[in-house]
């Protein structure tokens, strides 16, 4: 995985305006509206579609692969490039109000419309329709740390040699079925989507950013997964976590931040908002190594580590 | 990305299996089922049939009449793992052991039934992470939502971790319970009555939805039940529900590529073939496009006029299938199918079953929603 660098950031969300307010404090721009920012063809995708398209153009634009206009498609064969998603409730609405008008009605109250909506890889499979990007087009709804392990599903891709990039999208939409499943009022929750293009070093070229992924782990407890994730031991420059995980004792000193703080429960997006916000950190001139941490402990926890682009891989 | 690496000699073990579906519980009885042309076809159980235009699918019979009950696609997920690690001897504590779950529709219809029903279902349950840790201490988990190729793209990322390192074992699988929601708006798209699945007929009207789960133990080496030789992945970007004769060519033509097999090499194909009008006519046109360029002319087969379409599950069910075919030398036949399309009349479709085949090399295809093509090349193990 040590040969896979972050190449582009890009973010789609009312509360981001651009990645710098990642670690920043956001701000709400009542007037974003995703489906004004991409033009034509957008008219049936669902919210979480159009926050994951928009967001993965502009990151696909950061990396120099698409124009910044975001119109054609990439600037590199469609074959050489493939696409991660990650959401846990990104379709959710369209399943819901289906089996609803289903139950209170009959099929014949449906519209065929929604057909496409109802397959969960919508947000993948939009995303490679709108810029020309045939490699592979994964999926991932794995819970709590679903983003990261959408970034490892990305990295693997490329060290497998099936793509030398990747475009990892991370999206979960605010609507009145997911705040009544999840329980949780909208401003408690995340509302967008955020973008990170994967590259193989060999490709990447003279790209802004210069972050590399160095570590990995999903573990049932979070000190092995992030035991295992940094590997050699050294303590990371900032931890991405939780503020409910307890520290263990060596890291008591790093600076901790949750993203979830500032930006909502984010989900299926919260590990690529991680991953977006360790490769600003970075970027910024921040210490390395970033380490990020999500998941939950009866299911899973994923530890993803990214250092600069200097620094010897572990 | 056919020309980026060499696969000559690359091959992973099929170690175990495990499937259930309409027609049977366990590897074994279902293919047996396939090869009588059993069919689980039976009026609605699940859903409120006045509320639908079509009458049938194809359930797992595991419910009271008249009731449907949240947590069913977890259940069979979790028996055919159960069966196969039994199958592959390597027991049932996963808790070192990367798991794949490839799926069209997760736990969504026990979502369904909590938000019209009011049914106990934690959300946290959608995915089968936390099952999987219950029943297995599985934590290295990865459900991936891939529509109807979803479980031969776990397939395909499962040899890749096996290749990087990662693991000498994995365990892939696929599931899927029927949902009101896309049985219904497959209902509303087609032209009923769809009263059977004929694929590649002249007269097919559509395709018709199935539960079904399947499961393989995926080792570095053998002993195995066959080899799988190669995963391609590929994704037209062409059209969200729409399939695209160049990007399914090009998995098939990648699939070779990666097996290092020429098309003249494979001796069947377990054809994804739904019983819609578009897919079949996509498909049978890029088969005899790919063989027909190189004079090949496989079996071709399909197992959806018996399962249904198990959606995410499907592509490991054809491939669960294909490795009995490999191991026993006996083809199921495609039922239902009375006169080709004229896309498909060049196939040598398998339309009685077959008891002594002398088959080497099988492909199986899985297309689905979103343009996502996933196609596996497995290999008979020679004595």
């Amino acid at each position: 995985m040590s040969d896979v660098v972050v190449t582009g950031v890009g973010v789609a969300s009312p509360v981001l305006k651009d990645p710098g307010d990642l670690l920043g404090e956001p701000v709400e721009d009542a007037r974003f509206d995703p489906a004004a920012e991409l033009g034509r063809g957008v008219r049936y995708k669902d919210r979480a579609t159009q926050l994951a398209m928009l967001a993965a153009g502009r990151a696909l634009a950061d990396a120099s692969l698409l124009d910044p206009d975001l119109s054609r498609d990439l600037s590199v064969a469609g074959e050489s490039a493939g696409v991660v998603a990650s959401s846990n409730l990104g379709n959710v609405d369209t399943v819901c109000q289906t089996a609803e008008s289903i139950a209170s009605g009959s099929v014949t109250d449906l519209s065929p419309m929604a057909l496409p909506n109802a397959s969960s890889n919508i947000v993948a499979s939009s995303i490679a329709v709108r810029f020309g990007i045939r490699g592979p087009n994964l999926m991932v709804c794995n819970g709590a740390s679903s983003g990261l392990d959408a970034v490892r599903l990305g990295a693997l891709l490329i060290t497998a040699r099936r793509a030398p990039r990747v475009v990892v999208v991370g999206v979960e939409p605010i609507n009145d079925v997911v705040t009544s499943l999840v329980g949780r009022p909208a401003e408690e929750l995340f509302d967008g989507a955020v973008a990170v293009v994967l590259e193989s070093a060999t490709v990447a070229g003279e790209a802004r950013f210069h972050v590399r992924l160095s570590g990995y782990a999903r573990c049932a407890e979070e000190a092995a997964s992030v035991h295992r994730a940094l590997g050699n031991g050294s303590l990371p420059g900032l931890w991405l976590t939780g503020q409910t995980a307890a520290a263990p004792a060596p890291f008591q000193d790093v600076p901790r931040r949750d993203l979830e703080t500032a930006l909502g429960k984010a989900s299926g997006a919260l590990g690529v908002l991680q991953v977006a916000a360790g490769a600003r950190w970075l970027h910024d001139g921040g210490p390395a190594p970033v380490l990020a941490t999500a998941g939950v402990p009866d299911d899973g926890v994923s530890s993803l580590v990214l250092t600069s682009c200097g620094a010897v891989a572990p | 990305m056919t020309t980026t690496r060499p696969h000559t000699d690359q091959r992973w073990s099929i170690a175990g299996m495990g499937a259930v579906a309409s027609i049977g519980a366990g590897a074994g009885p279902l293919f047996d089922a396939l090869c009588a042309g059993h069919g689980g076809l039976s009026p609605l159980r699940g859903f409120d049939a006045d509320r639908f235009r079509l009458k049938n699918a194809f359930e797992i019979d595991d419910r009271p009449a008249g009731a449907d009950l949240p947590g069913r696609a977890t259940r069979w997920l979790c028996d055919v793992i159960a069966e196969a690690a039994r199958d592959a001897g390597i027991g049932e504590d996963l808790s070192d052991v990367p798991v794949l779950i490839g799926t069209g529709l997760r736990e969504h219809r026990s979502v369904e039934l909590h938000w019209t029903d009011g049914a106990d279902f934690p959300l946290s349950r959608t995915h089968f992470g936390a099952a999987l840790r219950e029943r297995f201490g599985a934590a290295i988990t990865y459900t991936v939502n891939n529509a109807c190729s979803a479980s031969l793209h776990t397939l395909g990322l499962a040899a890749d971790l096996i290749d990087g390192g990662v693991s000498d074992t994995v365990i892939v699988a696929g599931v899927d319970s029927i949902t009101a929601s896309m049985f219904g708006l497959m209902d509303r798209v087609q032209s009923p009555p769809v009263d059977r699945v004929r694929p590649f007929d002249r007269d097919r009207r559509g395709a018709l939805m199935g539960d079904g789960a399947a499961a393989v133990v995926l080792r570095r080496g053998g002993p195995a039940r066959a080899w799988l030789r190669a995963v391609a992945l590929n994704c037209d970007a062409h059209n969200e529900t729409a399939p695209d004769i160049g990007g399914v060519s090009a998995a098939i033509i990648d699939a070779h590529a990666r097996a290092a097999v020429n098309p003249a090499d494979i001796d069947l194909v377990f054809a994804h073939a739904t019983g819609t009008l578009l897919n079949d006519e996509v498909e049978a046109t890029a088969l005899a496009k790919v063989f027909g360029r190189n004079g090949a002319r496989p079996l071709v087969t399909g197992i959806k006029s018996m399962t249904g379409h198990t959606s995410g599950a499907s592509g490991l069910m054809s491939l669960v299938a294909a490795t009995e075919v490999l191991r026993t030398g006996r083809i199921p036949a495609i039922v239902g199918l009375d006169e080709p399309s004229e896309a498909a009349r060049g196939l040598r479709l398998v339309t009685d079953p077959l008891a002594q085949a002398d088959v080497a090399l099988v492909q199986v295809d899985a297309f689905g929603f979103g343009g996502v093509n996933a196609v596996a090349i497995v290999e008979r193990v020679n004595s």
